[in-house]
């Protein structure tokens, strides 16, 4: 039966326009029911005994959620107490058109076999199609459909066999109007809250609701605390003339009473404007598009360089203005920056948050302020019965909304991720924090995996250059077992070396568009966590058929270049290829082997010609001007057992480290070069922008309070007064300098060739850069390998990958993706280091202040390349004498003035005192000022217990 | 044009009957043949109408778009019309063939209908200078037996009676930018008043007398014919003759008075058949063009 669907649309031209869609209506979709004999189907979703202890419904029931259910209750849903519901098209067309990621998760539990949702596709039934009529509005339509399709079930179960059972189907709305008529016309139906009540044997549930705006539980006092948000449509025609500004708020994370909106200009200049004061912030939550107002200029403010953190027992509201205007006045003139005002949200930007709870004082209360771990995110009100038991562990709240008289949103329970302080918990949280995608991969993804066991076959063969012979190597970190590059370097007969660089030929497994693909896409990178990895690609290809293992064939992506002598390129060539690598060597090991004379098999010599040339490779590089930069990084030594980290050390760094780097740089360059000469619109490249000179400014004056003077017109010029940059009896003096130098430097990107002009990688002073050698660990290697591979005619192109646009949207994702890593990566060693200092107690540490800050200094122990905060005012501490040059800068305390890379002994020791947010606290202890350092440390105080009622 | 052979015996035939008041097909010099007529026919247009007069398919489709005013009368919307002759009609149309045919019909049209009086054209203005609507009127001949003025002007009525604008609003911001807003709901339109809408009566001079409604035959027997506009009320707001020979003051004026005397009957049976089609509304049987 065929029907049409008309509707009129504005299109963006500002035309009207009248689209008329055919409709076709089916008898044969089925209801998905095991007590249904009637309808043909295959395999029933719905199940025979749907029964759930409820006291409303004793029988047994299916559910029939509408729309704004689904939106709002998508928690309880996914609750798997929650069972048999059957979710019509309408709703699922509602809810895709109103919030994506509700609809994925709706997708999700649909998929789940165990949840038992069912989807019906109400609008292409036959008896269940209802067209729009006059004056009906599109709401009102939707609702009646659901009542339709609602009332068609509840006829077409009314089976002999059902009837025994006695089935039945409850819709469930908390719409008043849809709820009257549905009654009317005979149907079951229930509130949402009615129902998730009668639900006797799991009253957890209830904590998960949603609130609802209409029962309002006056949660704080009528007295209005915000600002009313502008209607959207004055938003719109506001941004439009320009009054407004459209951003992401973006809150600070030290001080709760202020935040920045970044407003992107057009092409270049893009604003930041300042925020300050709750009213000014007006409920506005980090992360969503704002619309902002700005002050006139003479209430302009600056940035406060004090951290202030919205801790304890919620204070009271009065307070915190005064303290709040007090900080507005305390600020410099020519620090003025863009001051406004949020006026508008015009997209909330709320995701589940990860925190804690802060159980109320008062007994029997059911609600409670949420901490979330980040403190970018305000406290959440929520409502729970079961505080006790949440106490003390990591939950999930997500916000419902942020009345204008409520000091915090209101939010509600998601799930428990498990008791604060465990590592699996804190890993989770810090992956959720990170939005680090860290589930099991899907079968979907799983189903693209090669079947095992898997052989290269003689049709490998034929496209592929048969390198098995060569004695190629792999030298890696120890306990690596995804090895995406080997080596080999051998003397031709013309006494010139071929020396080759073998990458794993991921892209060989990983074909363009498929679900892997997709996966591997999003994840963009392997996250390495200390004791965890979170894989890019299955572990199948990762560790197994990827990595390029010893004594196993393997299918390589291999650059051989024809060097002489002095490590010049006479020739490069890119294939495809098969090898057996000889050895899987650590960089201990390949040292140990060059070292040691006595040695002298292929392997080795390999090894030997690769770092002779490496070594030229390096010292061509560094004159060139690229820099080396200094980072601590630490490993620990993890326990076998209890996986408690029991040792840590900062990395050491070998030849053999610089000589496979060496060679990875030099292929990247080639194959950057490769794909941009071939493809110049849409090569996938890396950039590393130059620094602002101001950027620099920090480093100078703190090279020149030792009187040396810091180049920074260039690279070159940089790397060079590094080099000569040493004090006397201060050897470790260089390394500071560079640590702070790497402060001073951008962010390296991704980005494709045909959006942008600017090539130059700045820190390794390259004209052009890409990322080959780590396919298995970056998405962005596969890109580049498949671009490689359509160059030299080894693979078939694909339309996305001519894309610029589709490539630079892949870029931003990598991008992103890289840059959480990062962080994750950062705070699983900070909770390393933690767990390492709970079980040291207080320890006595020499180290070198790093940076002077108003009110704090920073410090730096170069034995755990730890980095901790000194503070000289905050709690008990009050009337300190402080004063702060900036020019310099320094820091006085009382008589004593701080410098940078000043000598310090500090005291360490975890302060658990905020079980969320635990850190290593360091208190000075030498040189000593009376009322501000701490005594040696046996005289120090126990830790305090942390403030929890358990 | 489609054309017929008529030999002299039987321009004889169909003059002899003429003169005596009965035709070929038995009916008499002022009667058309049988008609039907059906709207909306077209779903993805604003307002449809097939007419069959005979065998003489015509299929008009109205599309409403938002445009800008005229600058010399920026208060008011505006027509635009365009006549494809398919050559579906007859092989003659193929190609560039019926383009001429096309263009003298919806210059005709576009004289008839594009003008105040016999539509409100200041209904169509959505905001003066600014926005209005203009109606694109298409029509497509798919089958031709003679007549086509006659059938194309009672399709072009029918359909403007069919046509169902989406109900727009201006809303105005503080600062004085304006913004088109569409209604939500599809049944939220505007209906444009035909009353005044004239129908095309085209009279064929054969020998002395004069006919209504010629057939292709009767069309070859002709020397001249004259084509007029008449409103129900019997006004006639456009004349124009057509065909190669003379016709005399005498038989102009005989033409005209038959004219509106035939016109004006035309539309009282038109608006009620109309009127009694819409009012069955979504209940109506399509017909269609398989029908």
């Amino acid at each position: 039966m065929l029907k049409s669907k008309t509707f009129v649309k504005k299109t963006r031209s500002g035309g009207v326009m009248k689209i008329v869609r055919e409709h076709y209506l089916r008898d044969d979709i089925w209801c998905g029911s095991e007590v249904c004999s009637e309808c043909k189907q295959e395999s029933t979703v719905l199940q025979r005994d749907a029964c759930i202890e409820s006291n409303l419904c004793p029988f047994p029931h299916y559910l029939v959620p509408d729309t704004n259910v689904v939106l709002h209750q998508i928690d309880v849903l996914e609750d798997p107490v929650i069972r048999n519901v059957i979710i019509l098209q309408t709703v699922m067309q509602e809810v895709r058109h109103r919030s994506a990621p509700v609809y994925k998760r709706l997708k999700d539990l649909i998929h789940d076999k165990e949840k038992h949702f069912y989807t019906f596709t109400n609008e292409h039934h036959r008896e269940t199609f209802i067209e729009r009529e006059p004056g009906e509005s599109a709401n009102d339509r939707n609702d009646r459909a659901i009542r339709v399709a609602a009332k068609w079930y509840s006829q077409h179960l009314k089976t002999p066999e059902a009837e025994a059972e006695g089935l039945r189907v409850v819709l469930i709305t908390n719409d008043q109007g849809n709820k009257a008529k549905a009654e009317e016309s005979g149907l079951l139906v229930y509130r949402c809250e009615e129902y998730i009540k009668s639900l006797i044997a799991n009253p957890e549930l209830v904590d998960r609701l949603a609130l609802s705006n209409n029962e309002q539980n006056e949660i704080s006092s009528s007295k209005v605390l915000f600002p009313e948000h502008l209607p959207l449509s004055r938003i719109q025609a506001g941004i439009k003339s320009g009054t407004f500004l459209q951003g992401t708020f973006r809150a600070s994370r030290d001080n709760y009473l202020e935040a920045t909106v970044f407003v992107q200009g057009e092409g270049e200049d893009s604003t930041e404007i300042i925020l300050q004061g709750l009213q000014n912030l007006n409920r506005a939550v980090h992360q969503d598009v704002v619309a902002v107002q700005l002050l006139p200029r003479d209430q302009w403010v600056a940035p406060s360089s004090v951290v202030l953190q919205d801790d304890g027992v919620p204070k009271d509201d009065e307070t915190n203005e005064e303290e709040d205007g007090r900080r507005k006045r305390i600020c410099v003139e020519e620090h003025m920056k863009p001051t406004g005002k949020v006026v508008g949200i015009i997209k909330r930007n709320w995701r589940p948050f990860c925190g804690m709870l802060n159980v109320s004082q008062i007994k029997e209360s059911t609600r409670h302020l949420f901490t979330p771990a980040d403190r970018r995110i305000p406290r959440i009100r929520i409502e729970t019965r079961q505080a006790s038991t949440l106490a003390g562990q990591r939950i999930m709240v997500a916000i419902d909304g942020w009345p204008k008289h409520s000091r915090y949103p209101n939010g509600h329970f998601v799930r428990s991720l498990g008791s604060a302080g465990d590592k699996e918990t804190e890993t989770e949280v810090l992956l959720l924090e990170h939005d680090v995608p860290h589930q099991a991969f899907s079968q979907a993804v799983l189903s693209f995996l090669p079947k095992m066991p898997w052989t290269i076959t003689p049709e490998d063969m034929v496209k592929r250059e048969d390198l098995r012979q060569l004695t190629v190597c792999s030298v890696d970190p120890p306990g690596c077992t995804d090895i995406d590059d080997a080596l080999h370097c051998r003397e031709l007969d013309n006494g010139n070396f071929e020396v080759g660089v073998h990458i794993a030929d991921v892209s060989h497994f990983i074909r363009p568009g498929n679900a892997l693909d997709k996966e591997a896409a999003n994840r963009g990178t392997t996250v390495y966590l200390c004791g965890r990895r979170i894989d890019m690609v299955p572990e199948l290809l990762s560790s197994n058929l990827c990595s390029l293992r010893s004594n196993v064939e393997r299918m390589a992506f291999s650059c051989i270049w024809e060097m002489n002598h002095n490590a010049e390129i006479l020739k490069t060539r890119f294939t495809k290829s098969v090898i057996n690598s000889k050895a899987s060597l650590t960089y201990a090991e390949a040292q140990m082997r060059i070292d040691d004379t006595s040695m002298n098999d292929d392997i080795t010599k390999s090894l030997r010609g690769l770092n002779k040339l490496a070594k030229i490779l390096k010292r061509r590089r560094i004159e060139n001007g690229a820099l080396t930069l200094s980072s601590l990084e630490v490993r620990f030594h993890i326990d076998s057992e209890t996986h408690d980290p029991i040792d840590l050390q900062t990395k050491e760094l070998m030849e053999t480290n610089s000589m496979v780097e060496e060679f990875m740089l030099l292929a990247n360059i080639s194959v950057a070069q490769k794909i941009y000469d071939e493809f110049s619109e849409c090569a996938l490249l890396r950039k590393h922008p130059a620094p602002p000179p101001s950027n620099y400014d920090i480093l100078i004056k703190a090279a020149k309070s030792k009187g040396l003077e810091i180049h920074t017109d260039s690279a070159k010029a940089l790397a060079d007064s590094l080099d000569v940059a040493k004090v006397d009896g201060f050897s470790y003096f260089n390394t500071l300098l560079r640590i702070l130098a790497t402060r001073c430097m951008m962010q390296a990107v991704y980005f494709c060739s045909g959006m942008d002009s600017d090539f130059h990688h700045y820190g390794l002073a390259s004209s052009i850069y890409t990322h080959f050698t780590s396919p298995i660990r970056r998405y962005s290697d596969i890109i580049v390998h498949r671009l490689l591979a359509v160059a030299i005619g080894a693979d078939s192109t694909y339309p996305d990958l001519m894309d610029k646009h589709k490539q630079s949207a892949l870029c931003n994702n990598l991008n992103y993706r890289h840059k959480m890593a990062q962080y994750a990566q950062r705070a699983s060693v900070a909770f390393h280091t933690q767990l390492f200092f709970k079980n040291r107690g207080i320890l006595n540490e020499e180290g070198f202040i790093l940076f002077v800050r108003k009110n704090a200094i920073i410090v730096l122990i170069p034995k755990f390349g730890l980095e901790g905060t000194v503070f000289f005012d905050g709690k008990g501490k009050t009337g300190v004498n402080l004063r702060f040059d900036e020019e310099v800068p320094s820091l006085t305390v009382e008589q004593h003035t701080f410098h940078m890379f000043d000598k310090v002994n500090v005291t360490i020791s975890l302060d658990d005192s905020n079980i969320q947010h635990q850190k290593i606290r360091m208190a000075l202890l030498e040189p000593v000022i009376p009322g501000v350092s701490v005594p040696a440390p046996e005289v120090e105080p126990q830790p305090k217990k942390p403030k929890l009622d358990r | 044009m489609a054309t017929v052979q008529v030999s002299e015996a039987e321009k004889v035939y169909i003059l002899h009957g003429i003169r005596d008041d009965l035709r070929v097909d038995g009916r008499s010099c002022e009667d058309y043949r049988h008609m039907e007529i059906e709207t909306d026919v077209v779903s993805n247009t604003d307002g449809s109408a097939k007419v069959t007069l005979g065998h003489t398919v015509v299929l008009v489709g109205i599309k409403a778009e938002i445009g800008k005013p005229r600058p010399m009368v920026p208060d008011e919307g505006y027509l635009e019309f365009f006549v494809d002759c398919s050559a579906n009609a007859t092989p003659e149309f193929e190609g560039r063939g019926g383009e001429e045919l096309g263009t003298e019909l919806s210059n005709t049209l576009y004289k008839v209908f594009n003008n105040k009086r016999s539509l409100d054209m200041k209904s169509l203005c959505i905001s003066p200078g600014e926005h209005c609507w203009l109606l694109y009127v298409d029509v497509l001949l798919l089958q031709c037996d003679g007549n086509l003025y006659d059938a194309i002007s009672i399709a072009v009525k029918a359909a403007l009676f069919n046509t169902k604008i989406p109900r727009v609003h201006i809303s105005a911001d503080d600062e004085g930018g304006k913004e088109i807003e569409l209604s939500d709901d599809p049944y939220d339109c505007v209906r444009i008043n035909v009353e005044n809408v004239p129908c095309i009566v085209t009279l064929c001079k054969v020998g002395h007398r004069h006919v209504v409604d010629a057939t292709l035959q009767e069309k070859a027997c002709s020397v001249a014919s004259l084509i007029i506009s008449v409103t129900h009320k019997g006004t006639v707001t456009c004349v124009r003759k057509v065909g190669g020979g003379s016709l005399d003051p005498e038989s102009i004026f005989e033409m005209t008075e038959a004219g509106k005397r035939v016109g004006k009957a035309l539309h009282a049976p038109l608006m009620k058949l109309l009127q009694q089609e819409e009012s069955l509304g979504k209940k109506r049987q399509k017909v269609g063009f398989l029908g």
